[in-house]
């Protein structure tokens, strides 16, 4: 007989504060060494599942909890979190809030140091899980210098060293690309072949295939469906699209790397050549790099022979209305490719054309507009309505009015920004970027954490936004939103131009 | 040449700096003794390689230095010479404390530094809520740096020309992503067991080595003298 490790009953919970009912009733069963995957809507109670069990709820969130939960034979209302910490480990979502260390070793023996164990025993495991997860390149370097698909090995090499029966992962793919995630399986198949109960809390869905025994799909707080795994991934596109989630397999548009085009040096001969019209724009001469050889009292331009530059661009066509997805590895040059463009970084002495004019430095800035990962940085003031009257030059309550009823965010508009949703928030982000008249609308990593359902929301406004004359570009990991809106593709690779192709 | 010291020998460099810099130097020999205190972190910052840091601390202090001693007399007078004294006089003054402590923030990891904080047995409370200021230094910076990007985007680094609103605009998203980042990472750590009834072990094992000793004989033998000289050989 199969043993239970994880028993979930008759549970309802809300946060305090809050009217919704988040679970409503709900009875889950895993058994020992089960992967399971949970999916579903965002909302739908995916993640206060995962924190039920990892016991944050009721201790960390507090709240109105009925039912029992019981993990390996803990009682989790009564038992305390640090008493948990060998049996249940938790990767999150988000790689940079989830360290306590500012080193990589330290943050790995975090874990066996609070519980107490022996140092040499700690040690022990240590070299066991590096040895476990390959991350002996990572040990011994700072956490902020670590790309985010590192941040995530090291965050699962480190629940890995408090040897946990049960590993829960909470949308863990969610800031990583392709190869990392291609990591990520590699791992959760390590901890599969040690027989840890698995529970994946997960939107992407692609990268799963054959690692699952079980999928729970939810909804509105309860578990509406289950399927074995074998079963779910035998799904045709419609029925996964009915259930609104993101596609099983999705079409590699990055397993090519750039290089695979082109020849690295020479550059490459597949960009398709998009004529040079009045109506879009031509990036000229875009140069930069984070080290710069100090000059004693003048700054040195780059030039396209320097070495070492982390963008590398003599010339671009970029086409009106047409979204084109911006691709490449992590840490390869796309975000400094946009924040060149719209002109973040001063020594990039970049020169867009547009509209028969050439705009230089800080000129850059207004004819841009970045709609940045982390969308809370960008919004400042106190209502939706205030926000987007301070992108305009002049001050005009009517059209405020028709961008934020375009955007459908007019209800929302004497409401504190920060006191809407994440997708909402990045709606008020464009809603100021069309109000500041930005030709060129960028867009790093839109949809990252989003569901099926808000990716085609985001999918269809980049269109609408194409449609009505900007120049859209979107840097993103998210086969699904290239197949859903993009025209083209602009694959970087160490900061040079790989290819720019039409999408079919 | 590589040496490592106790975070506690760090912690009672800080206190006699601190200590030190609060007493003020009116002979020529107190002046020596400080200026002596002053380039010890920054000999230890050249030993760990951080040249840079080493060089505009140096620079600055001597400017600081130079300009109390030789610019500024008892009969300078008019603006520019009452500000540079107020300047340099601030710069001179407590410059010291900040070089050590910043020596220590670079060179200490933050396991090391909970480990001694433990050894000399102050409670746990307080050395976990210093480990996470420690830990919050460099991720501050880096969310500030995205904030002034933003605000840069949109043309609002100065705030339409009010103060009050430059402030503001740099403020709020900084203290909601804060407070954002700093639940999940508690939520983070305590699902790991930090704070639990269980005594806390670590693998970095403190010793206090000949260099501490040495180090710590020093400051307190610079201290006496220091205070001897001032109070009692009158």
């Amino acid at each position: 007989m199969e043993e239970s490790i994880v028993k979930i009953e008759h549970v309802s919970f809300k946060y305090k504060g809050s009217n919704n009912l988040l679970l409503n009733n709900i009875c889950l069963t895993i058994n020992k060494g089960e992967t399971v995957l949970l999916t579903g809507e965002s909302g739908s109670g995916k993640t206060t599942v995962i924190r039920l069990i990892n016991g944050l709820i009721p201790h960390y969130y507090q709240g109105d909890l009925s039912g029992d939960v019981t993990v390996s034979g803990y009682d989790i209302k009564n038992t305390q979190l640090y008493e948990l910490a060998g049996t249940v480990g938790t990767v999150f979502q988000n790689p940079r809030s989830q360290f306590f260390s500012v080193d990589t070793d330290g943050e790995i023996v975090f874990g066996p140091e609070n519980i107490g164990l022996d140092p040499d025993e700690i040690l022990e495991r240590k070299d066991m899980v590096v040895c476990d997860m390959h991350i002996e390149k990572l040990l011994g370097r700072s956490l902020f210098e670590l790309s985010g698909g590192e941040k995530q090995a090291i965050a699962c090499a480190s629940v890995s060293a408090l040897l946990p029966d049960v590993i829960l992962l909470d949308e863990p793919s969610s800031n990583l690309d392709r190869v990392s995630i291609e990591r990520l399986r590699e791992e959760i198949e390590v901890w599969k072949s040690q027989g840890k109960t698995i529970i994946i809390s997960e939107h992407r869905l692609w990268y799963l295939n054959g690692l699952l025994d079980r999928v729970i799909f939810m909804q509105d707080g309860k578990m509406a469906n289950e399927w074995s795994g074998n079963e779910f991934f035998s799904k045709t596109v419609e029925e996964i699209r009915e259930l609104k989630l993101r596609p099983l397999c999705v079409r590699n548009y990055f397993t090519d790397d750039c290089k695979r085009e082109c020849d690295g040096k020479t550059g490459c001969k597949n960009i398709v050549s998009v004529p040079e019209s009045k109506d879009g724009a031509v990036l000229r001469d875009f140069y930069f790099s984070y080290h710069r050889k100090p000059f004693l009292f003048f700054k040195r331009r780059f030039t396209e022979n320097d070495e070492g530059l982390a963008l590398n661009t003599k010339s671009l066509v970029l086409p009106k209305g047409a979204v084109i997805g911006v691709i490449g590895k992590n840490g390869t040059g796309k975000s400094t490719f946009l924040r060149c463009m719209c002109g973040l970084e001063n020594d990039c002495k970049g020169i867009i054309e547009s509209g028969g004019k050439s705009y230089k430095g800080r000129e850059r800035l207004k004819l841009s507009y970045m709609v940045m990962q982390d969308v809370n940085h960008q919004l400042f003031t106190d209502s939706v309505k205030a926000e987007v009257l301070l992108s305009m030059e002049k001050e005009d309550e009517k059209h405020t009015d028709d961008i934020l009823k375009s955007l459908g965010i007019y209800e929302y508009k004497d409401k504190h920004p920060m006191a809407l949703s994440g997708g909402q928030k990045q709606r008020v982000a464009i809603a100021s970027a069309i109000a500041a008249n930005a030709k060129l609308m960028l867009f790093d990593e839109p949809t990252s954490e989003l569901d099926y359902l808000h990716m085609e929301k985001v999918g269809e406004l980049l269109k609408t936004l194409a449609s009505s004359g900007k120049i859209v570009l979107v840097a993103t990991h998210d086969p699904e939103l290239i197949d859903m809106c993009c025209d083209y593709v602009l694959c970087i690779e160490n900061g040079r131009l790989g290819y720019m192709k039409r999408v079919e | 040449m590589k040496v490592k010291l106790d975070p506690r020998t760090k912690l009672y460099m800080i206190l006699i700096v601190s200590a030190l810099i609060m007493l003020s130097a009116t002979t020529p020999f107190l002046w020596a003794i400080r200026i002596f205190i002053t380039f010890i972190p920054i000999a230890f910052l050249i030993v760990e390689k951080r040249y840079t840091s080493a060089f505009v601390f140096t620079g600055a202090y001597t400017l600081a230095l130079i300009m109390t001693f030789v610019l500024v007399t008892d009969e300078s007078s008019g603006f520019l010479k009452s500000f540079l004294t107020g300047y340099s006089g601030i710069v001179v003054q407590f410059m010291p404390a900040l070089i050590v402590a910043w020596y220590v923030v670079r060179t200490t990891k933050i396991d090391e530094f909970m480990s001694a904080m433990q050894k000399m047995h102050i409670p746990d409370g307080i050395t976990i809520s210093l480990a996470v200021v420690m830990r919050f230094f460099p991720t501050i910076k880096e969310e500030y740096g995205s904030i002034c990007d933003a605000m840069k985007m949109r043309g609002l680094s100065l705030g339409g020309g009010n103060v009050a609103k430059m402030v503001e605009y740099r403020m709020i998203p900084l203290l909601f992503s804060c407070v954002n980042i700093g639940d999940e990472l508690s939520a983070a750590a305590i699902t790991r067991g930090l704070g639990g009834t269980v005594k806390r072990s670590s693998i970095e094992k403190l010793r206090l080595t000949v260099h501490d000793w040495m180090l710590i004989m020093m400051f307190s033998a610079l201290t006496i003298c220091f205070v001897y000289s001032k109070y009692f050989k009158a």
